[in-house]
């Protein structure tokens, strides 16, 4: 077990010495662990409002091919690339990165451990300028002559590779520069994330008294940079494959494109992990404050998560099953897939084990909460059919694996992030949002999902192809009753996004005049609730940081009267 | 004030003029002219090298143990990797496949070799020099999917298709068309002449040139 | 405007001061992304006996200089360090000046080594072999500059005897850039 020994030494003017920016200047130059939090989450915010308006253009396309779409205008073939590729990139790259991981891992890590910033601020100011960046040059790309990259999020080579193929000579130049600086800005926050948790607890914190979210994005962020070098080195690779004519990707000059799969995928899976694993803190946090109940199992999610973790690492190739491996190659990958839904399965259980006689309260968070179990939960199940590689034959490439992946990612990026929101909206803002608005947004956004993507799995059982423009050139496909299918779906997305308005008016109407929250709304246990909200800089006075006597999820503590027990009260 | 990397009695000179000597044994083996040898001086030297400059210079040997771990996963990962994705690259020939683009390459060797072995194509090597237009390599890559790579409209996407690609080799086709009527057909697409959507327009795609020289590849598949 | 410390940083609940934890980590990620692409390398040279051809054209004398220059920078590093370690930053300061030495020696080796075989017609797009030997090589080289430019802000640091520490943590780092170039100079040059 970690000594707990703490370490302060004689610095203490520095602390109360500092003051921070002030002004305008505080919310760009800032420092300060919860305003680079902010920072980051409305920037994924906003990317998310243009990650969402493309599907809502490339979904109209494929519904009423031909329209011009209102807010847009006709979608021309190149045009449907390149939005349905920067659609894919910005969600995961810009949005569900950036909100999951470093906004609430900035906003709640120094809180949950009783620490009154990063251990690097700087260098996490530094992270969030360079990711800035990077989305900068992304929305740049979607500008430029030849406009933005549409070579798919995977963007495999030689098309990505090779100007004369995918016609956008600067647009995939940019996006590969976007995505390469992205990754730069998380490993870098990732660093922060890491040491801080390892390094900067308060005294009192042992190991096993660390809320499941803290551990998440930790073992996340370690995730992230284990996977993401070969990557990083590939894409260099691709860049001058792009830009100085090189060979790497290209077999007639010794190169070989299928190594590039590979890099991506290598990458491409733990990624998944990647965002999955916070999410899923977020919903055991916020399910064990709802159930008042302590987590059924602390050890064993923290285990699995680890066990999920190190298995996503031996799972990759299932996303090249017929890309022409060997296949015996992809017989352990089948086997080695199908093993993987059982850590994570596991997970599941263990939320459903900590509501079951649990006294539950059915506030925003938890609706969201429940929602993300119920949806992730059918999201992983239609994995494991894509896991078989013979069933995969039948079903790469298909609509079937474009609604599990959007069955498991909309519940992690979207649900995972409502919840969180309303959870956490509170301490960092000092308001309550208004419940039934929250109730009405939860269950506009949960139902139209279902019915964008039930009739999408339905489609791709039926051998719908991705990423075509125009069903209509596939007589097979054209059939009405399909098109038929696809209305619903994106008649569904139309009302989805309307129902964000909601969401959007109860946050600006929460933070105006919402009722003021106090320090704990939610008689929660972990730290962050022990200070005030919002937290002022260095979130507790110098000398009163907290200190810790017992682990994070004592609700319900049979020698209490209260059910809820502080982890920073004296026993 | 530093608390656990104390004052380590390392002598740091002696491991410096070790890695020294190391280096000269790494640079003389090759000159063996024997493999393994020089592979152990090569590598197995670097690998010692390695150590030493861990241990003792970046002082690992005191270091906690989470850090070993860490370290440690981290090579582990790349074993993984590369164990994972060689047989992928590393093979150029299955029980049903065969990369012949990179056996030529192979065979080819790196040009300018100094025997200068005649260039033996023994296969039809697509080669992609920047720079210089590839009639056959853009047919291969944008009209075979649908017209086949013998022109025979046998494409992988031709089944799909209604009406169904031209076939190049037969009479018929070439009954009522001269090199004209190809021309317009990949520059305007095949709408423009009365002809089916599917077949689309390049002319965004290739310069007058290139279609010139496309029109001439497909020309090639005319039937004697 | 002079940063305060958090009383984060100071912290040490592993027992491993912050700074070092920290630099630890970026080496295991660094271990990834150079590791990503010899690996790559790697499985193209195993695949390709006829890249020998070319990878005989690399100069092996120039390269064990390089290897020499390293090695000794390393050594002046530690020495760097080991003087922090007693408490003299002035001391620290001038090993760190060496060490920096030894980088620009590198670079300016590389960059002679770099315009005699391009000006002779090897360059990144020769061949597939070439596109790794430059990129490799590039990337290790721009690591040899960043951390040069970062010696240099740790040693003026030191020579007015502040933050110390930050010499052994700039020191681990460099001497992960010499155990980098330790590996690339047996695949480049002497692995023919």
């Amino acid at each position: 077990m970690a000594d707990t020994a703490v370490q302060v030494e004689h610095d203490h003017h520095g602390a109360d010495a500092h003051h921070g920016p002030t002004g305008i200047l505080k919310y760009i130059w800032s420092t300060d662990h919860k305003i680079i939090g902010m920072q980051y989450l409305f920037t994924g915010m906003f990317m998310a409002l243009i990650g969402g308006y493309m599907a809502y253009v490339f979904r109209m396309q494929l519904a009423f091919p031909g329209i011009s779409v209102p807010g847009f205008g006709q979608v021309s073939p190149g045009e449907y690339n390149s939005l349905i590729t920067n659609h894919g990139s910005i969600m995961i790259f810009w949005v569900a990165m950036p909100v999951l991981i470093a906004a609430f891992g900035n906003f709640l890590i120094p809180l949950m451990i009783g620490a009154d910033d990063m251990v690097f601020p700087r260098i996490n100011r530094l992270s969030y300028q360079i990711f800035l960046i990077s989305a900068l040059i992304l929305l740049a790309s979607l500008f430029v002559e030849g406009g933005g990259f549409g070579g798919a999020w995977t963007s495999y080579p030689p098309l990505s590779a090779v100007a004369e193929y995918n016609l956008t000579n600067l647009g995939s130049t940019l996006w590969l520069t976007a995505v390469a600086l992205e990754f730069v800005a998380f490993l870098l926050g990732g660093i922060n994330f890491i040491v801080t948790l390892m390094n900067s607890r308060a005294p009192g914190m042992k190991a096993y008294d660390i809320p499941l979210t803290a551990w998440m994005i930790v073992i996340a962020s370690v995730l992230f940079m284990l996977s993401v070098g070969p990557l990083m080195a590939g894409a260099v690779m691709l860049l001058f494959d792009q830009t100085l004519g090189t060979g790497f990707y290209d077999p007639a000059r010794g190169g070989d494109p299928i190594l590039w799969q590979h890099l991506f995928w290598f990458f491409g899976h733990p990624e998944v992990y990647v965002v999955l694993l916070p999410a899923i803190g977020f919903v055991i946090d916020i399910t064990a404050t709802f159930a008042r109940k302590k987590v059924f199992g602390y050890k064993i999610m923290l285990y699995t998560a680890v066990a999920t973790a190190v298995l996503s690492f031996f799972v990759w190739a299932h996303h090249q099953f017929v890309a022409g491996i060997d296949p015996r190659m992809a017989n352990v990958f089948t086997i080695t897939t199908l093993l993987i839904s059982v850590p994570i399965a596991e997970l599941l259980f263990v939320m459903i084990a900590t509501l079951y006689g649990g006294s539950i309260r059915l506030t925003t968070p938890m609706l969201w909460a429940l929602g993300f179990i119920s949806t992730f939960l059918l999201g992983g199940v239609t994995g494991i059919f894509l896991g078989a590689s013979g069933a995969d034959i039948y079903l790469h490439d298909t609509y079937f694996v474009l609604a599990h992946f959007h069955y498991t990612f909309f519940p992690i990026a979207i649900i995972g992030t409502f919840a969180a929101f309303t959870y956490w909206f509170p301490k960092m803002f000092g308001r309550m949002m208004d419940e039934r608005l929250g109730k009405i947004h939860f269950w506009g956004t949960i139902i139209p999902f279902n019915t964008i993507f039930i009739p999408l799995f339905m489609l791709g059982g039926i051998g719908q192809h991705r990423r075509i423009y125009n069903f209509e050139h596939f007589p097979d496909l054209a059939e009405p009753w399909m098109f038929t299918l696809r209305q619903i779906a994106t008649i569904s997305l139309v009302i989805m996004l309307l129902f964000q308005l909601v969401f959007f008016y109860n946050v600006i109407k929460s933070w105006i005049s919402g009722k003021k929250s106090g320090d704990n709304p939610w008689k929660a246990n972990t730290l962050e609730w022990t200070t005030v909200s919002p937290p002022p800089h260095g979130n507790w006075p110098p000398d009163e940081l907290p200190k810790v006597y017992r682990g994070p999820y004592e609700y319900s503590h049979p020698d209490r009267e209260e059910d809820y027990w502080p982890q920073n009260e004296p026993a | 004030m530093s608390d656990n990397s104390g004052h380590h009695d390392v002598n740091y000179k002696k491991i410096y003029f070790t890695l020294l000597f190391l280096l000269v044994v790494s640079v003389v083996g090759p000159e063996f002219g024997v493999l393994w040898v020089t592979l152990v001086t090569a590598f197995g030297v670097a690998l010692v090298k390695a150590y030493l400059v861990i241990e003792n210079f970046m002082h690992l040997r005191w270091e906690k143990k989470i850090m070993k771990w860490m370290l440690t996963s981290s090579l582990i990962v790349m074993a993984l990797m590369f164990f994972g994705i060689s047989p992928d690259v590393m093979k150029h020939e299955g029980r049903n496949w065969v990369n012949e683009a990179a056996i030529a390459a192979t065979e080819r060797g790196i040009a300018g070799h100094a025997e200068g072995e005649a260039v033996e194509e023994a296969v039809e090597v697509v080669e992609a020099e920047p720079g210089v237009f590839n009639a056959q390599a853009q047919y291969n890559l944008a009209c075979a999917t649908c017209h086949g790579q013998q022109g025979m409209g046998d494409g992988a996407a031709a089944a799909a298709l209604n009406p169904p690609p031209a076939d190049f080799t037969t009479p018929e086709f070439w009954a009522e068309r001269d090199r004209d009527r190809i021309y317009t057909v990949i520059h305007d697409g095949a709408a423009a002449v009365g002809g089916s959507p599917l077949m689309v327009a390049w002319q965004n795609t290739y310069s007058n040139e290139q279609i010139e020289a496309l029109t001439d590849y497909v020309m090639g598949f005319q039937p004697e | 405007m002079s940063h305060a410390k958090p009383i984060a940083t100071l912290r040490s609940a592993t027992g491993i001061p912050t700074g070092r934890l920290a630099v630890w980590w970026v080496l295991a990620s660094e271990v990834v992304i150079f590791g990503g692409l010899i690996a790559a390398y790697l499985m193209h040279r195993l695949g390709h006996p006829e890249w020998g051809d070319a990878a005989a054209v690399t100069n092996t004398m120039i390269g064990t200089a390089n290897t020499f220059v390293l090695l000794t920078s390393s050594f002046t590093a530690v020495l760097a360090h080991q003087a922090a370690e007693h408490g003299d930053g002035k001391k620290a300061a001038k090993y760190l000046l060496f060490t920096i030495g030894g980088a620009l020696t590198f670079v300016c080796i590389k960059s002679y080594e770099w315009w005699y075989e391009i000006s002779h017609g090897y360059t990144i797009t020769s061949n597939t072999f070439w596109s790794f030997y430059y990129t490799m090589a590039g990337l290790h080289a721009l690591h040899v500059i960043a951390g040069a430019i970062i010696m240099g802000v740790v040693a003026l640091d030191a020579y007015r005897g502040r933050e110390l520490q930050r010499v052994e943590l700039i020191g681990i780092y460099w001497h992960f850039v010499d155990v980098v170039w330790i590996f690339l100079f047996p695949l480049l040059y002497i692995a023919k």
